[in-house]
């Protein structure tokens, strides 16, 4: 039998806090929709998609009002594209995206992710067709979400691909310039890409993985923010080890309530359950912000002195309370610190206290690292490249995932307010210092090597 | 329910709460031979009640074993005890395949809110296991843990529910057992299957 207060103290979560599952990320192979013709790939891609996904918005919706907690987001991820387009061109490319979104559409899921290419020690054809095919993709589609791998652990960091990336991004940019540069949203260059990230846009399946799986992320911030702040007001002495112990607690519920609604769904759709990841993932609603929670951990202004320290107590905590709740933890599992989508960052980042080198700072003891950053148009394709070789570095040299999603906004100064809408939130664009101060070190081109941690056998 | 000997009774205890209630209790179960096979207790607003199972070696009339229970009139204890021959229905008229929710209800306190909730579940066939309520400044918590019959769609239960709620001016809400489970104990529940 259930105890009165174990049951008041769920409500409490679910009701006043908003406790949801943020995402169900149904993974799909996809690599058995390969063929010879652009039609025969497209029928095989949308035919598998809708046997597989079809009922997973109605199951997450059905399952989530059995216990009373939203499921945000819906979403599907699919092995690397690239593995389809191999062999074909550039209108393959372009057709494998339009039924992906078609398809996911029809489903009626957030986004797609698998868009994807692994080039952290070469760039394949296939890869470099899917890399060169981006500023269509990302310009007309709408869910469909893509993903590049520059570096690794074990390659190092292909500085070709970081390169290439710096102006793809660019042209992205400029291929969705009516919609503030928005297509480069939904693309993330990543160093350490997860297998099974169920968070977009990043999400795709890798190698080792099974034919499909179901993937959940976890509650946002705004679950731990209320009860760091519940934990305060009820006054006595407080250590930051009281809080991070707030956290963890947090962190461990929530997890179980992804977990149970995540095995239910995946029994209900006939798939493995897969991962939970752990990640803190912000929306621009008013309190569902990580930058909310160092405002409780007492950093009056992110970007102050302390910023690091903070957001690395939480990441911490988050992670220990979400181990010991489930035995599938995956993914990213950290916080992440997207810019536009967090509205006590977006604000700060407004009003001039967080840099973005203070926010590389911040990516290094979190997931994934410089998200949804709006800069101005005009800086050089290689500042954002030499922007994603820090980035990757952080990632490489610490053997953890990090990732860039930058906006060139087209037309837009430092200062100006840019929104997205939704999800993505709005922003401030930041001021890139230094700017075409590294063109020389890009242009060298070829392989930053392997860090001498990747010799581990 | 299987109980230590085969003469089984069921016995209600109620008194203002005081210490040596469940000693005076089980002390005279000990006397007649018996043994206690279940037992819950609570105290509400002062007042202590008791239910509880217990079975003797050899029949006895549950009027003077209430009697017996209770001790001599204007005895220290002073309980008011019912007892009735005890008849196993685990199985029986409860569905085994009956799953827990647990319905949360909030708001302004009035008259006539209890009656209200039970009757429509009583009305469903949705048994009440276990019922919690509580007035704090005129401000009314219920929590109400439930076995549903499978038969019912707990959408249409819920929508119901919610519904009631907002024309009566509360909040009400019904949730599966198990995400409190997930969320408060250390042992891993696992999905329950087909839902709703």
């Amino acid at each position: 039998m259930l105890q009165t207060d174990e049951i008041l103290s769920t409500i409490q979560m679910l009701h006043a806090e908003h406790l949801d599952v943020r995402t169900v990320t149904l993974a799909l192979a996809v690599d058995d929709c390969a063929g010879t013709s652009i039609d025969h790939i497209c029928r095989k891609l949308r035919d598998k998609i809708l046997h597989r996904a079809s009922a997973l918005v109605e199951t997450c919706d059905r399952i989530g009002r059995k216990y009373g907690i939203p499921v945000t987001n819906k979403r599907l991820a699919t092995t690397p594209v690239s593995h389809l387009v191999a062999g074909h061109g550039h209108a393959t490319a372009l057709a494998i995206a339009k039924a992906l979104d078609e398809a996911a559409a029809t489903c009626r899921v957030d986004f797609v992710g698998g868009f994807t290419a692994l080039v952290h020690k070469g760039i394949g054809a296939a890869d470099a067709t899917v890399i060169r095919s981006l500023p269509e993709v990302l310009s007309q589609t709408q869910r469909v979400c893509a993903s590049v791998n520059v570096a690794s652990r074990k390659a190092g960091i292909n500085m070709d691909a970081v390169g290439e990336m710096g102006r793809t991004i660019l042209r992205i940019a400029e291929a969705t310039a009516a919609q503030r540069g928005f297509g480069a949203a939904k693309l993330v260059v990543f160093a350490n890409i997860p297998e099974d990230n169920p968070f977009m846009a990043g999400a795709y399946v890798g190698e080792g993985e099974p034919d499909a799986a179901v993937n959940i992320g976890v509650s946002g911030p705004g679950v731990v923010c209320s009860a760091l702040r519940r934990r305060v007001q009820l006054g006595g002495k407080l250590t930051l080890g009281d809080l991070a112990e707030e956290i963890k607690i947090t962190s461990f519920r929530v997890t179980r309530v992804g977990e149970l609604i995540g095995r239910e769904v995946a029994a209900e759709l006939g798939v493995p359950f897969g991962i939970v990841d752990l990640s803190l993932a912000p929306t621009p609603q008013v309190g569902d912000s990580v930058g909310e929670i160092l405002r409780t951990l007492g950093i009056e202004r992110i970007g102050a002195p302390g910023s690091t320290a903070a957001l690395a107590l939480l990441t911490d905590a988050v992670k220990k309370g979400g181990a010991f709740a489930s035995s599938s933890v995956g993914g990213m599992s950290g916080a992440f610190i997207p810019v536009s989508e967090d509205a006590v960052l977006s604000e700060a980042a407004a009003q001039g206290s967080l840099v973005l080198e203070k926010l590389e700072a911040m990516t290094s003891v979190c997931s994934v690292g410089l998200d949804m950053i709006a800069i101005p148009g005009d800086t050089p394709a290689e500042t954002i490249a030499a922007i994603i070789a820090d980035e990757a570095a952080i990632g490489v040299m610490n053997d953890k995932t990090t990732g860039v999603r930058l906006i060139p906004v087209p037309g837009a100064k430092v200062g100006d307010h840019v929104e997205f809408g939704g999800l993505f939130g709005s922003a401030t664009v930041m001021d890139v210092r230094n700017v075409g101060a590294s063109a020389a070190f890009v242009n060298f081109g070829g392989r930053i090597p392997a860090p001498i941690q990747s010799l581990r056998n | 329910m299987k109980t230590r000997f085969p003469h089984a009774y069921v016995l209600n205890v109620m008194s203002d709460d005081h210490p040596g209630i469940v000693a005076a209790v089980s002390s005279t179960t000990r006397r007649l031979g018996g043994n206690i096979d279940a037992l819950s207790q609570t105290v509400v607003g002062g007042y202590f009640t008791l239910i509880m199972v217990i079975s003797l070696p050899q029949a006895a009339d549950p009027a003077e074993l209430a009697a017996a229970v209770q001790g001599p009139p204007g005895g220290k204890a002073g309980l008011q005890v019912t007892a009735r021959p005890f008849i196993d229905c685990e199985g029986g008229l409860c569905d085994r395949k009956s799953e827990r929710f647990v319905a949360t209800a909030f708001g302004k306190d009035r008259p006539g809110i209890i009656a209200l909730l039970s009757e429509y579940m009583a009305g469903k066939d949705v048994n009440i296991t276990d019922l919690y309520w509580e007035c704090t400044n005129d401000d009314f918590v219920m929590i109400s843990q439930v076995e549903i019959p499978p038969s019912l769609d707990i959408a249409l239960l819920q929508a119901d529910l919610e519904q009631m709620g907002r024309e009566e001016g509360f909040m009400v809400k019904l949730q599966h057992e198990n995400v409190f489970v997930a969320t408060n104990q250390l042992r891993l529940v696992h999905g329950t299957g087909k839902s709703g």
